[in-house]
């Protein structure tokens, strides 16, 4: 109580001091929160490219490109080749041109792979898709909002209506976001993007525009995407590190950018500390030379000090996660009609958030709390 | 030691009698003892002050000692020296036997928690703290826990008679009260010495009488030091030895008898 009042004995100038804190916190926080969510998509991602090799027509992720069918058939003829599951998906929205993270999309497969496949979706409600339930579709979680649908309601996908037979459960990564159907339904609706001119001299029924190869057990994935480049011709294979270099890595320019902007945000309230801790040794210069008259030795006016600096940068820290957290509740909330969920506040970045703020208190006190413990008592006395 | 009432009651006895009385009650080893202090403030090279110069004192232990000057004369500094609150530039001080003057700040800060006591003109309370909480801060700088701390300074608030104004700060307060918070804190870790600066300067006649007073009775009832700093003769006059000092010396040896400072205030 009595450091409380000790803090608080200037209000107005400690209520400012503390509001930098909280601002830098309420950035670091809001986004630490958008950087978490990227970072847990990238994470599935990478663990679920760890143990397989993707093919596409070029050698970009994600890129939609057309393949044939018969690729796959040549892609099984190479030495560590288990099985290979062809899919083919696209945007869910064609006018969709901005998204964070992972956007909705419809998502078909031939389920080939589907006992080589490590990563399990688990089922909030209804069952797995096969491949005879064609006209069906199984909902990513974020889905369920979307659509406002439930097991054995119908949804309007590109304008044919789906019945819905199985939720996932939420796995805070890119399945959230998918519409799972066979792959002869997601044929029929990747065909309406391709311009007219093309539409009507492919084969419906032989595209693809992804290949999961499965390799078998024992079998390097890098090496078994190397072989397939030497061996089949016109595709791209990519193992695991392909998912690395091209969306993880992108992952580190991006989680400077943002934690750098929040890092700056409160080393501005950093500084902040050190001109009010300073100033507050420079008031109470008189009382740090009673003290010491009294029996204080230098390491009781440092502790005295830093403590009062670190109050100010817990409290700080604490209203600047409260608000960080009410920020992206209420971003997520309006966002919500637009399938955007962009914030996770993790535990680890709520508890990292507040004893970053504590630490920056301390750290900004270091030096008047030094310089009150230096001060001469008997020159301190006289200090008007 | 003696009180003021000895003190001003001596008119049957003679003053060769009194004195070789108060010599023979002295202890032989004094409580505090510098031997040519001296200590300078340098502005320029050109410009400086020799605010103490070659001092040599002796206190005994139980004694009220009193520093009497003109201002300027060098009685505070001598005496935040002799406090260990101020360090010398050249010569010896010896606190109860052990030198002082070479000591480190580690080992200074630990004399002033458990040797010494400070009481100043301005009382020197810490405003956002009560008067409770002013004593407990030197116990618990001494190292004591909080409720022992607090026990302590239950104690010493008793001992000069507030404690029933223990929850009230320092500005809700008469200046006396402050001044005998400010005793208390000095008492509560059982000094050896209390040293004060002009303790009465702030204080209003009916209030330095009642604060002197007070600092008698805890000299008879503890044996604490008293050394004051003090332009009042009244307050010189109650003291058992008076030194005093013009242009940073002392000028009077080891001190005169404080009765040579009664009657109207002036010396006699």
């Amino acid at each position: 109580m009595q450091v409380l009042r000790n803090v608080f004995r200037r209000r107005l100038r400690v209520i400012l001091t503390i509001s930098g804190i909280t601002i830098g916190v309420l950035a670091l926080v809001v986004m630490g929160g958008m950087a978490e969510k990227m970072g847990l998509l990238v994470d599935g991602g990478t663990k679920y490219y760890s143990d397989k090799v993707v093919v596409g027509a070029d050698g970009t992720l994600y890129s939609g490109s057309p393949l044939s069918l018969s690729k796959a058939d040549d892609i099984r003829q190479v030495p560590g080749v288990a099985e290979v599951t062809s899919g083919i998906g696209g945007l869910l929205d064609p006018d969709t041109t901005m998204s964070f993270g992972m956007p909705p999309m419809f998502d078909g497969s031939d389920m080939r792979g589907e006992a080589f496949e490590s990563f399990e979706f688990e089922y909030a409600k209804g069952r797995a898709l096969t491949t005879d339930d064609l006209g069906c579709v199984v909902l990513g979680s974020d889905m369920v909002k979307k659509f406002a649908a439930g097991v054995g309601d119908t949804v309007t996908i590109r304008g044919e209506q789906f019945t819905v037979l199985g939720i996932l459960e939420p796995t805070l990564t890119a399945p959230d976001t998918q519409v799972y159907m066979t792959l002869p339904d997601a044929q029929r609706l990747f065909v309406q993007d391709l311009p007219e001119m093309v539409r009507g001299q492919v084969d419906q029924n032989d595209l693809a525009n992804s290949m999961t190869v499965y390799p078998t057990p024992g079998t390097d994935p890098e090496a078994l995407a190397a072989r397939i480049n030497e061996t089949v011709a016109g595709v791209e294979a990519m193992g695991p590190s392909a998912f690395q270099d091209q969306i993880a890595g992108f992952m580190g320019i991006f989680n400077a950018i943002i934690y750098g902007i929040a890092i700056i945000a409160l080393f501005v309230g950093g500084l902040s500390v050190i001109n009010t801790m300073t100033m507050s040794v420079n008031e109470r210069t008189r009382e740090i030379g009673v003290r010491k008259a009294i029996g204080a030795s230098d390491r009781h006016i440092v502790g005295q000090f830093l403590t009062e600096s670190g109050i100010i940068g817990l409290i700080g820290g604490v209203s600047g996660l409260f608000l960080g957290w009410v920020a992206a509740t209420v971003a997520d909330k309006l966002l919500e009609s637009r399938n955007l969920d962009l914030f996770l506040i993790s535990p680890r970045l709520a508890i990292g958030s507040v004893l970053f703020a504590i630490c920056l208190g301390l750290v900004s006190g270091l030096y008047p709390s030094l310089h009150a413990a230096r001060l001469q008592p008997v020159l301190a006395l006289r200090y008007e | 030691m003696q009180n003021t009432v000895d003190i001003l009651d001596t008119s049957s006895t003679s003053p060769a009698d009194i004195e070789a009385s108060w010599a023979a009650s002295r202890p032989t080893e004094p409580i505090v003892r510098s031997r040519g202090v001296s200590k300078r403030y340098v502005m320029t090279a050109d410009n400086y002050v020799d605010a103490v110069r070659d001092a040599s004192v002796e206190i005994h232990k139980g004694e009220m000692v009193a520093v009497m000057g003109p201002s300027g004369s060098g009685k505070s500094t001598l005496v935040h020296i002799l406090g260990c609150l101020d360090s010398a530039d050249s010569g010896e001080v010896w606190l109860d036997g052990r030198r002082v003057d070479n000591l480190g700040r580690r080992q200074l800060a630990q004399l002033r928690r458990t040797e010494v006591g400070f009481i100043f003109q301005t009382f020197n309370l810490v405003p956002s703290l009560t008067a409770m909480e002013n004593v407990m801060l030197a116990a618990e700088y001494a190292g004591k826990k909080r409720r022992e701390a607090r026990g302590a300074a239950q104690v010493a608030l008793a001992q000069v008679g507030l404690a029933d104004r223990a929850g009230h700060k320092p500005t809700e307060l008469s200046g006396g009260q402050q001044q005998r918070v400010a005793i208390a804190r000095a008492l509560v870790n059982g000094p050896k010495v209390i040293f004060g600066d002009e303790p009465t300067g702030n204080l209003d006649s009916a209030s330095s009488t009642e604060i002197v007073e007070m600092m008698h009775e805890i000299n008879e009832a503890t044996g604490t030091t008293f050394v004051l700093v003090t332009h009042d003769p009244k307050v010189a006059a109650t003291c058992d030895r008076v030194f005093h000092m013009l242009d940073g010396r002392v000028t009077n040896g080891n001190g005169e008898r404080g009765d040579a400072y009664r009657g109207n205030g002036h010396h006699s």
